[in-house]
């Protein structure tokens, strides 16, 4: 099968490259702000006194740091990282990157006044990831509209026939995350024990039909281009997509095993968070089987390591959150920092590797500028090792935690033994803040020139002809 | 390779992903969602006064809920914390605190296990006074050093070294309400 991943036209238009890194950019700007609250917020649980400020309180910059790093980073990197795979992949320049600059403005503006109000203590209560008030969520949904109708009109105006498979993952994620969002803020059906079952819905899909359908569209397209082959399997892929759609939307109520929602409802999530395994290794079989006999070219690229590192963090973290959801599990990890160690894992060693692969694979093409190897090599360390830091302390807290109320003892002893943990996880979030530092260089180092050049292909690996 | 034609029209393969999606959406969130906001048994939470509700606001601008939840599972774990939640524990909130995390302890009838007033307004002022081990913030802002109390302030009586020398802690109106809220923490009996 022809594979518009390889096919790709060698030049960009000079719009297209500017405001994909325009987004590149800017998102890399919210992974610093974002994550270097996240530290705040991780001293303070072995600091307690540590910049004892309302604004800086734990309760409300920990919800800033979530939504800035999720809608921010991640939702920024991968929206730019799309509409330059669509615009690529359907062979066209992008339908009105003008139209695209506005929404990222959108974006920002909805991120800066979400920060401000969530810091003062305007919220909507601990609603995970939709905290902030809704007229913040009504423009952030517009600007997922304009990114959403950019894509679907760049794919409409192809020159290809078929829709490459990098695109119906895009294109599902600008229509999922529009329906999922207004669906977890409209409040007819949210009164009382409605609202947790929603809340369970929302903060679920807002993984698995966003940003799981983002990265993976955009390996879709990196991975073949990056090693110059096809991919494995168009078929595994487009199975991927369907299961992942008719198996994600049942499973948000494990969220709430054992609670007072209805028993029927938590079962099913149980049950479906068995078959999401079918898309998890999919996808993940799919995608590291196209690196099959290719490993030469894992050694000679920068980006490819982000890139499996990154499908080795959704194997692991899929997986892992099918084992959290059984009933045995959740008497022992539910509650506990478990589920952090979790996210983590799931946000930063799977979407957050795949857009830093993505970003060293692509952006070098358009821009024609390459970061230093050195750098790019130490930016890949200080996050692998910082992330593995991170998440093994948080997940030893967490069994240490559930090992402590079930041995029935005072709740104060579950601090106790956590703490030292505490520490581990900071010094694993330095490093990974580190890692972000170096990263936001190699960014400026891969900015376009600031005019028109034709630009020719540095390729990590050569293509075929 | 043939999708039944979708590999080749966007607009079906958009077509069929949003419609689908949307019927999950339907079945699996509104429509359950529906049920449990028409349940109909007795509320088992008494409607609140307005220094109560003020409390609660209190309690959601800081975030409380990310550390401490409202929800007992029916577990030998959970005893600790009161009876298993019911639906019509929640039919009052809004939103109802759950809540995913328990960096602190469950709150859902800490009214019932920790009623003194004296004792959350030292903890909110300094939770190391009274638990020397605890990482919670402390909430000072609620709180203002006077050299001598009015007759009508509300003191939280800290021990020494926790308070400036010569300096009484006044609890401001935010403090009142939010420790009149967590004494209303109280889960009614039920018939099991």
């Amino acid at each position: 099968m022809r594979d518009p991943g390889l096919t790709a036209a060698p030049t960009v238009d000079h719009a297209t490259v500017r405001v994909t890194f325009e987004y590149v950019a800017w998102a890399t700007v919210w992974l610093l702000v974002g994550t270097t609250i996240g530290l705040i917020a991780s001293i303070k649980l072995h600091w307690p006194e540590f910049l004892p400020f309302a604004p800086l309180s734990f309760g409300r910059i920990r919800p800033a740091h979530t939504n800035l790093v999720l809608l921010g980073w991640g939702s920024l990197a991968l929206v730019g990282l799309a509409l330059y795979v669509v615009s690529r992949t359907s062979r066209v320049p992008l339908w009105s990157p003008r139209l695209a600059r506005i929404a990222l403005w959108l974006w920002n503006l909805t991120l800066l006044f979400g920060l401000v109000t969530l810091m003062a203590g305007v919220n909507r209560g601990p609603q995970e990831y939709r905290e902030w008030v809704w007229p913040l969520a009504v423009m952030l949904s517009a600007a997922v509209l304009i990114d959403g109708y950019v894509a679907y009109r760049t794919v409409a105006a192809r020159t290809l026939t078929e829709v490459y498979v990098s695109n119906w993952y895009i294109l599902g994620g600008f229509c999922y995350l529009p329906i999922l969002y207004v669906t977890s803020y409209l409040p007819f059906y949210q009164g009382g024990l409605g609202n947790t079952v929603v809340q369970g819905y929302y903060m679920h899909n807002a993984m698995g039909m966003w940003f799981t359908q983002l990265s993976l569209g955009v390996s879709y397209y990196a991975i073949p281009r990056l090693l110059g082959r096809p991919i494995y399997s168009y078929a595994l892929g487009v199975l991927g997509f369907w299961t992942n759609l008719l198996f994600y939307p049942l499973i948000g109520a494990h969220h709430f095993i054992f609670s007072p929602v209805p028993w029927w409802l938590q079962s099913t999530a149980i049950l479906f968070s068995v078959g999401m395994m079918v898309p998890v290794w999919a996808g993940t079989g799919n995608l590291l089987l196209t690196f099959k006999g290719a490993s030469g070219a894992l050694h000679r690229s920068y980006a490819l390591p982000f890139i499996v590192t990154g499908l080795i963090g959704y194997a692991l973290s899929s997986t892992q959150g099918t084992i959290e959801a059984f009933r045995t599990a959740n008497i022992y990890l539910h509650f506990t920092n478990f589920t952090v160690g979790h996210s983590h894992l799931a946000m930063y060693g799977f979407i957050t590797f795949i857009a830093w692969g993505a970003v060293y694979g692509l952006v070098p093409r358009l821009t024609g500028r390459e970061p230093s190897p050195l750098a790019v090599g130490v930016h890949f360390w200080l996050a692998l090792v910082g992330v593995l830091t991170y998440v093994i302390a948080i997940s030893t807290a967490g069994i240490l935690q559930g090992l402590a109320w079930v041995a029935g003892q005072s709740f104060i002893v579950s601090v106790i033994a956590a703490e030292p943990m505490w520490l581990w996880r900071t010094i694993g979030g330095l490093l990974m803040i580190g890692s972000h530092v170096v990263f936001a260089v190699n960014v400026w180092a891969m900015r376009p020139y600031p005019v028109t050049v034709p630009v020719s292909s540095p390729d990590p690996v050569r293509m075929p002809a | 390779m043939s999708f039944g034609g979708l590999h080749t029209n966007h607009r079906a393969i958009i077509a069929v992903a949003v419609i689908v999606f949307f019927v999950l959406t339907l079945v699996m969130a509104i429509l359950p969602a529906l049920r449990e906001q028409a349940f109909s048994g007795p509320p088992t939470t008494t409607p609140r006064d307005e220094v109560t509700a003020r409390g609660r606001q209190v309690y959601m601008r800081e975030g409380c809920g990310f550390c401490h939840t409202q929800f007992v599972r029916d577990l030998p774990v959970d005893r600790p914390f009161g009876r298993a939640s019911r639906p019509g524990d929640y039919v009052l909130e809004d939103p109802p605190m759950l809540g995913t995390q328990r960096t602190g302890p469950d709150l859902a009838d800490v009214g019932t296990r920790q009623p003194s007033e004296a004792w959350h307004l030292i903890h909110l002022y300094d939770p190391r006074a009274v638990v020397p081990q605890s990482v919670m913030p402390a909430y000072r802002w609620y709180f203002v050093e006077k050299l001598q109390a009015g007759p009508d302030d509300v003191v939280a009586p800290v021990p020494a070294g926790s308070a400036p020398p010569g300096k009484v802690i006044v609890a401001g109106p935010d403090a009142r309400a939010l420790v009149r809220y967590l004494l209303s923490l109280k889960q009614a009996k039920v018939s099991p």
